[in-house]
């Protein structure tokens, strides 16, 4: 066998062969997804954590004004921007699937390592909200209509009603009454006072507490409305900065 | 020259002529992936035994030392890979022929998967477990022990992460000397926005002895500079678009995959 210049591409090529720009092309089309989901799901989990983060890290926090109004309606910012990006850019109809897993992920991941593996709270103090039907909902709404307008309208309201059913399985647990010291109290209630947390302000403490004992009553839906409402405006704000951040403008190196 | 050799020789040839290689990408992946389990176990032991009480002795053995010892090597490897990225720059840039080019935008996806890494330790992992410590442990100094592995530890490793990845791509690749890529100075450059926004938050704490809502107002500052995550798309996109100027010659081939 000579050495000979067979692997070494023409002048001007780029590639060598096309089994070589294939594979190449298949290797960091993989590779470029990662990096889209991994800096997804940290500037998403940066952004929701201080946003509806108190909301969310509480079983017995979930309160049913402020967690099915709040929740929604800051997660749909980035799932917004990601239906803006996969869709307007590739036609791939899973961006808000895709952005919600990702935050998911980075959630679940440290309520088990930090939350219950570091500062011992019981998981399920602790478990993030279900977000995944919302992200289906948002991606077939628009796959369907292949419409801005018609997912910001129809797609945002179902995000926001969504919501609660999507976690009431998981919650309903935490509705059963238990009497302690003759007082009643629901399991969430009872979770909360013997885990005190010192980042807890007092009157959320002692003012807001225990709210799932109303939970799921008149009060969830008109949340679950307004929440729609907003996030119809959060979704047409957020289409267009998902757009404007996918800019590939350049600036002249004089202009600097 | 006998048959092993020749194979030899055609393999090394092969080799050394290889258009993609993110070995380095993956070897700093695991790098930094054991580095950061390491000071996770470090955190389970002494967080709990040292960590308590910034007015304790130890505390300065085992968390202070740390900070005085990880600022400087950051302001270090911060000047060191944007000081040796620029130094061994190309500087005939309008020459690079096109299979050195592609080979240089492949080595610039490897720089942004460690980027992208680095995002996820500090923007994901270690933001969320500074919010377990806050909750369970009374705010006493702006040094931590979460603190000082999430503003002072994990936050400039993804910035100096980021600044490597976009001087790699200003010293080494036409489309991003030749120009300024918006997209890819939002992307590396809002995380610098972390800095004055950690000592706002300290300064608040300290002076107003706020509680540890996480979303209280003086937070949403850092909500902002993670916004600017979102411009990787803007940069992913001017990649692939010069990768499909090069390869033009397989845009059949591509669409039959």
């Amino acid at each position: 066998m000579s050495l000979s210049n067979e692997t070494v591409p023409a002048a001007g090529k780029a590639w060598a062969s096309k089994e070589e720009f294939i594979g190449c092309v298949k290797l960091t089309d993989w590779i470029l997804l990662l990096i889209l989901f991994l800096v997804l799901l940290g500037s998403f989990h940066i952004h929701y954590m201080l946003l509806a983060g108190d909301w969310d890290f509480w079983i017995d926090f979930k309160d049913r004004r402020m967690w099915p109004t709040v929740a929604p309606i800051v997660a749909m910012c980035f799932a917004a921007a990601a239906q803006s990006f996969f869709w307007q850019k590739f036609r791939l109809p899973f961006g808000a699937t895709v952005a919600v897993f990702a935050l998911l992920v980075g959630e679940w991941i440290n309520r088990y390592d930090n939350f219950w593996g570091w500062t011992f709270f019981p998981i399920n103090l602790v478990f993030p909200s279900a977000l995944i039907p919302m992200g289906f909902w948002l991606d077939i709404v628009l796959l369907l209509s292949g419409s801005w307008t018609v997912t910001a309208v129809v797609g945002a309201m179902g995000w926001g009603l969504l919501f609660y059913p999507s976690n009431w399985p998981v919650l309903a647990q935490f509705h059963q009454a238990t009497e302690v010291d003759g007082v009643l109290l629901t399991l969430a209630d009872l979770i909360g006072f013997n885990y005190v947390r010192t980042g807890t302000p007092e009157y959320i403490r002692m003012i807001e507490r225990g709210t799932l004992r109303t939970f799921g009553k008149d009060v969830v839906p008109v949340a679950a409305f307004f929440s729609g409402f907003v996030s119809m405006l959060v979704y047409f704000l957020w289409w267009k900065v998902g757009g404007w951040f996918s800019t590939t403008a350049y600036i002249d190196n004089e202009d600097v | 020259m006998s048959l092993t050799t020749d194979k030899a020789g055609a393999a090394a040839k092969e080799s050394a002529d290889s258009i993609v290689n993110f070995r380095p990408a993956y070897l700093a992946m695991a790098a930094l992936g054991t580095f950061y389990v390491g000071i996770r176990i470090y955190e389970q032991y002494f967080g709990w035994k040292a960590g308590l009480d910034s007015f304790a002795p130890e505390f300065q053995t085992y968390w202070l030392n740390i900070m005085w010892t990880e600022l400087p090597l950051e302001f270090i490897a911060f000047c060191a890979i944007g000081g040796y990225l620029w130094k061994t720059r190309d500087r005939n840039i309008n020459a690079v022929a096109p299979r050195e080019e592609m080979r240089r935008l492949i080595t610039l996806i490897g720089w942004l998967l460690v980027y992208a890494f680095t995002v996820y330790w500090g923007a994901s992992y270690f933001t969320e477990q500074d919010g377990t410590w806050h909750q369970t442990v009374i705010r006493d100094t702006d040094f931590t022990p979460s603190h000082i592995l999430e503003f002072y530890l994990s936050y400039p490793i993804y910035i100096i992460a980021g600044w490597g990845a976009f001087m790699y791509g200003r010293t080494r690749i036409p489309q991003f000397a030749n120009r300024i890529s918006l997209a890819f100075l939002l992307f590396f450059a809002g995380p610098f926005m972390i800095f004055p926004n950690v000592g706002l938050n300290e300064w608040g704490h300290t002076f107003w002895f706020m509680e540890e809502l996480f979303t209280a107002p003086l937070h949403w500052g850092f909500v902002f500079f993670g916004w600017f995550g979102l411009a990787m798309f803007g940069t992913v996109l001017q990649i692939l678009h010069r990768v499909i100027e090069l390869s033009k010659e397989f845009e059949k081939d591509i669409l039959a995959i």
